[in-house]
Order: structure tokens, then sequence, then C-alpha cells
């Protein structure tokens, strides 16, 4: 690993090409709310010599996460569970489908069809995690089966949700040994079951969760960050969307710009080496608004932005992702296990 | 009566609002107003369709009468469907005398002469606007009545609206069809699309009022300020005069009055990134690539609002405010070849 020094002389060790990219030298934060610099994403190589050796084919672990991409997922912030053990998994899928057998019978569960018997199951993601200090994510899956005929039916998955935690050093260097540091929940499904095994969550942990969204400064950090990642051609446009809602007639205006020339843009502007800056984001984001305003005389400053779509990943203001390349998925969920953990703080 | 034609106006008469269908029916003029009278139009939609259907059967309606109905519908309704302006022309100067039978004929013979499976009607309205109502079928199969074509030709002018159905691959031999029929020689799709029908109207006929198309700066006039008055009180004038000047430019480049209805608008941008030399930034000698897309419930007042919310400068871009007298939503933007960066064309 060599080092790479950065301007100011103070050599860092370098983030390591076929590891994770992680963290040891991550900038400390110099406001409270947000670090003014991150570091650059890098697309994620499967350690090749050891799979190699360990028989498993490369593809492997790209072919568990690939359910992840392209799906819709709400986030939650997760205040750090208490006594959580991941050798407990299998009793969790017990007690929580008995939990939602219970409030199905209650009848609060109503969305639930009366016929449809709900399986549990709570399993670890051993590859989604920064580093070894990081606990491995834990996904959640409901599945349906007609109980009619259970032996006839097939499985149906229903509600998928999935605990991660990207390079939390911050929250969980601090934390006493009996708390499991899971700050980021991602939910694809049915509002009534994220309701119920929230509940569950809850109460079991003494945990608490709360939508994460995302502003309109997270949303620049994201697009300048994500255009600059390298992707396979053909590569969709990035895409900035903003709203203006308080005028008589709301109008919203969609910005797309060329893949190319949005990195070509990009490349002039990050100049720090390893690492984005507050300054690099500004002034990539000033200079599409520029060009945007030259054009229209609008100034998308003064507006709100909403959503942001690029070939890596699209985030919506209200706290929804989608990944869409397999390598920098990790990259992502570093970014947003930041903000969640920003959130419960 | 057909199965098939009885369904057609059962959901026909479904798609009308309650309130209107009895309206609707005596446009249509095809159930006497004995019949009418039988009908209770205040019981469940279900049933008044229902009813309707069986007075039909009693006057055994065929297919061309349903597709008059719908015709009607469409009328009444017409930002139901999504609407593309055509525009046609010929090289002579004299224009013919338009006869409705000649077009009818030719129209229809064109369309036959394709395709035998197609139901064709036409219906005359105000403003010598003709509706034409096509639903298609193949060489083995019936039309479909529920995939159709609509036309609003106007016969005094070389425009159609034409509203095509699902079935797209239709849509060259419609507008053969009508270049034929109408006597000219070709015929382009301008680039104008909305649900707003009467919106397209207004704005290839002209019929909005219209903005002055520069925009000429007003010489500043002297501030009435008390010579005593402190800076805030200036500060406070100087903002009113500000807004007085937006409204007032937003006058002269919008117009007086309300704004054709548009739902979106499409630029592709391929101009060139300039910003200042000091950031030292891209300074590529190609075009940027952009798409930017606007969308609102009415787009035009929506635009016009953006400067007194203070979210634009007054006056907004020719490239927003030409929309309605440029007639065209869909604009690709290039560079002028020329000194002055500043400057755009659109082709």
């Amino acid at each position: 690993m060599e080092a790479a020094a950065d301007g100011t002389g103070r050599p860092r060790p370098s983030t390591g090409r076929l590891s994770w990219g992680l963290p040891f030298g991550r900038a400390r934060r110099r406001s409270g709310l947000s670090p003014s610099s991150r570091l650059l994403p890098t697309p994620r190589r499967p350690q090749v010599k050891a799979r190699a050796a360990a028989g498993v084919a490369e593809d492997a672990d790209s072919q568990r996460t690939a359910f992840l991409l392209r799906k819709q997922w709400s986030l939650y912030s997760v205040t750090p569970l208490y006594r959580f053990s991941e050798a407990h998994l299998r009793d969790y899928s017990r007690l929580l489908s008995a939990f939602i057998a219970a409030e199905k019978k209650k009848g609060l569960a109503v969305e639930i069809g009366g016929e449809l018997d709900i399986k549990v199951a709570v399993t670890s993601l051993p590859d989604l995690k920064g580093s070894d200090r990081d606990q491995a994510a834990i996904l959640v899956q409901l599945s349906s089966r007609s109980s009619a005929s259970p032996k006839n039916s097939e499985e149906k998955l229903v509600w998928s949700g999935w605990f991660c935690c990207v390079a939390g050093d911050e929250l969980s260097e601090n934390l006493p040994e009996a708390f499991t540091c899971l700050p980021l929940f991602l939910v694809n499904g049915a509002e009534s079951y994220t309701a119920i095994v929230g509940t569950w969550f809850q109460k079991t942990f003494d945990c608490c969760f709360r939508r994460l969204s995302l502003s309109p400064f997270n949303l620049s950090w994201m697009a300048a960050m994500w255009t600059g990642c390298k992707v396979e051609k053909p590569a969709s446009a990035t895409e900035l969307v903003f709203s203006v809602p308080r005028l008589p007639h709301p109008l919203h205006i969609s910005y797309a710009i060329n893949l190319e020339d949005a990195q070509a843009l990009w490349d002039t502007v990050q100049k720090t080496p390893g690492e984005i800056t507050q300054e690099e984001v500004d002034v990539f984001m000033d200079c599409l608004y520029s060009h945007f305003y030259r054009h229209f005389k609008i100034h998308l400053s003064a507006t709100k932005l909403v959503k942001v779509s690029t070939a890596v990943a699209s985030a919506h203001c209200d706290g929804i992702i989608k990944f869409r390349q397999s390598q920098y998925l990790t990259g992502v969920l570093m970014l947003l296990t930041e903000l969640a953990i920003c959130q419960i703080q | 009566m057909d199965e098939t034609v009885a369904e057609y106006i059962r959901r026909t008469v479904l798609k009308i609002p309650r309130d209107e269908i009895k309206t609707m029916l005596q446009k249509w003029g095809f159930l006497s107003e004995t019949q009418l009278q039988t009908i209770n139009f205040h019981q469940m939609k279900d049933n008044i369709s229902q009813d309707v259907v069986q007075c039909c059967e009693e006057n055994s309606a065929s297919i061309k009468q349903a597709a008059v109905l719908d015709i009607i519908y469409n009328h009444s309704y017409p930002n139901k469907r999504m609407w593309s302006v055509y525009q046609m022309n010929k090289t002579e100067e004299e224009t013919d005398f338009f006869d409705l039978t000649d077009f009818r004929k030719k129209f229809k013979r064109h369309l036959r002469s394709a395709l035998k499976n197609v139901t064709i009607n036409f219906r005359e309205y105000e403003n010598n606007a003709i509706w034409i109502r096509i639903a298609w079928g193949t060489p083995y199969t019936k039309p479909n009545q529920y995939k159709t074509s609509y036309v609003v030709y106007h016969s005094q002018t070389p425009h159609a609206f034409i509203s095509p159905s699902v079935l797209k691959s239709n849509l060259p031999l419609l507008c053969q069809a009508l270049v034929v029929a109408s006597n000219y020689q070709d015929i382009h799709e301008m680039e104008l699309r909305s649900h707003s029908l009467n919106s397209l109207e207004d704005m290839v006929f002209k019929r909005y009022s219209q903005n002055f198309e520069t925009y000429c700066p007003r010489p500043l006039q002297e501030s009435t300020v008390a010579q005593e008055s402190a800076a805030g009180l200036r500060i406070v004038q100087e903002n009113i005069n500000e807004k007085e000047r937006i409204q007032r430019v937003n006058r002269d480049t919008f117009g007086d009055g309300p704004q054709p209805k548009l739902e979106f608008a499409e630029y592709k941008l391929e101009t060139m990134f300039t910003s200042d030399p000091k950031l030292e930034v891209l300074d590529k000698k190609e075009p940027f690539r952009c798409m930017v897309k606007f969308h609102s419930p009415h787009l035009l007042e929506s635009l016009k609002s953006l400067a007194p919310a203070g979210m634009a400068d007054a006056p907004l871009s020719p490239l927003l405010t030409c929309i309605p007298h440029k007639a065209r939503n869909y604009f690709k933007i290039r560079e002028k070849k020329g000194f002055f960066p500043g400057s755009f064309v659109s082709p």
C-alpha cells in the first residue's frame, strides 16, 4: 500500500486498490453537520486471489447482492440496537414471525390478506460492510404463501428490509459493548409491513427508527460524487430534478446532462487527489446552474433540488434510493451511513 | 343490435360524467325525447348506461351511430387525449374552394384502398373544424373501436390536429389520406404537443393576446422619494419599483390575457459550456449536451410567475417566451456561429 500524500504534506495510508476503500485517512469533520471532504468513491473489485483459492465464483457475492439493485429503497436511520446478536438470527425469525401472526389476529394488519401465511427470514449479508469493524448487514425478508394450500402455492417475496453499516466508526467506536451499530435501514415493500417489523425491532432492541430525508445539500454531493464514478458505456445521463411548488401553478424542471460531458466538467473541477471537497461540489453545481441560467434566465439555486439520477444510483429527497451499479454499492452505502449517523446524533 | 356495438355504447356512456349524460345524448339525437324521458338520470351510472343500451337496442343502433356518440364525447373532453399539430403545404398559390363531400370521399377512399377494415366517421363543428374519427383494424380483424385516432382539420387553414391511437404504425397512412383529400402536397409535424386542444388551436391561429416580440427597456424614471428619507425608505421604494418593473416586463413579454395551456416544454441543448476563466474549468470546444424539460399543469402561467417570485430574471429568456408565438414546445438549441457566444439559434 503506497502512502498517498495529500496537499498538506501529511502522509496517509492509501485506501488500497483491492480492498473496500476505507476511511483510515478520512478527513475529520470540520463543521458539525457534514464533512467538508469525502473520499473519492472507488469501484469495488472482488478480492480475486482469495476467492479463486476458496473455489468460490468471482461473481457469487455480486449475485447475492444483485437483488438490491434497481429496486426502490426507502431510507431510515436507526439508533443502536441493544443486546442484538448475530448468533440469534434464527430466533429472531421465529419471534418476528409470531409477532406478525399475532398482529394479524388482532386485525391490525389489514392489508395482509387473510389467507396468507407470512414467513420471516432474518439472515446476514457478510459482504455488505465497510471494514471488519463494521457489523455485517442484516436482511429481513417476508414471504407469503397461501395458507389455504401451503404445499401447492409458491412462496412470494412481499417485503424486504435490511440494516447496514458501512464505515460507521464515528458512531460505533464510542458504543458500549451491548450495543450494535447498524444505523442505516432500507425498506422495499408495503408500509403496513414496515410498521409491524419496525415496531418489533423497536420493542425488542430498544431502538428508534426515523425517516431519513435527503436535503438539496446532500443531493448535490451525490450528483457530483456519482457523476465522477467511471462506469461502462452506454451510461445514463446525470439528471437533476428541481421543484418549485409554491407558485400558483407548480413547476418541475428536469435538467439532464450527457454523462461524458458532465464527467469532462467534473474532471476539471475535482482537483484534490483522492478526495472530494465541499468547494469542488459547489463549483460543479454552480457551473451547471450558470449554464442553465445563461439559457433560461432562471436561478435554479432558488428552486428545490428534489431528485438526482445517475448511472451509479438515484436518490430522492423523501429518502428514497435506487442502486444501479453493484461495483459502487458500498460507496453509496458509506455516504448514506454517514447521513444516517448524522441524523441520529 | 350487435353485441359489440352494445358494449361499446355502454362503455362510452360510462365515461361521461353523470350530470352530462342527458345533454350529450340530446346532442347525439339518436334517441327520441320520449325515450330519454324513460331513463332515470339520477340512478347509478351503471344502470343509466344499461338503460341507454336498451333504448339503442330498440332503435337498432349500428357502429356508425355509436361512433358519432364517441366523437361528441371527445369533442366535449378533448383534454383526455394528447394532440400533435401538423401543417400541410402546397406550391400553388390559389386556394381551392373546400368541398366537404369531396374531402370525405377522397379521405375514405384513400384509407380503404390500403386497409379494408377501418371505421371512418366525420362531424363538422363551428369554425370550419372537421372532426374525423378512425378505428383501425387489420386485413384479418375487424376495427378495434377502442383504439381510435382523431383528426381535427380546420378546412380553411393548412393545419390539422391529430391524436393518434396507440397503433402508431397507422399514422403515415392517416397523414397521406389527409393530404390527398385536402388537395395539398405534403404534411409535416410541428414541434408542438399538448393535451389542451384549445390551447394548441389558440397558439397556431394566434388567438391569444400577443406579446411584443422584442423587449425594449424603458428609460429609467426619476424616483420621487422625499429628500429626507432614510436609506430604508429608499430601499423600500426601490423594491416597489423593481416589483412594478417586473410586472410591466411580464406584461410586455407574455401579453395581458390568459396564456395558452401547455403541460411541458422540452429543450435539447447542444451549446458550448462557458464559465469564468478564473475557475479554470471545462474549456472544451465541443457542445455541452443537455436535455431540459419543464413540466407544469399550466406551464406558461407558471413561467410567468417565476420572476415575480424572485426565481428568475425579467424578462425571461426568449427561449421560453417564444413558445406561444413560435407555436412549438420541442426545441433543439445550437450555438450561433459567430462572435457572440451568448446568442443562440433554434432551428
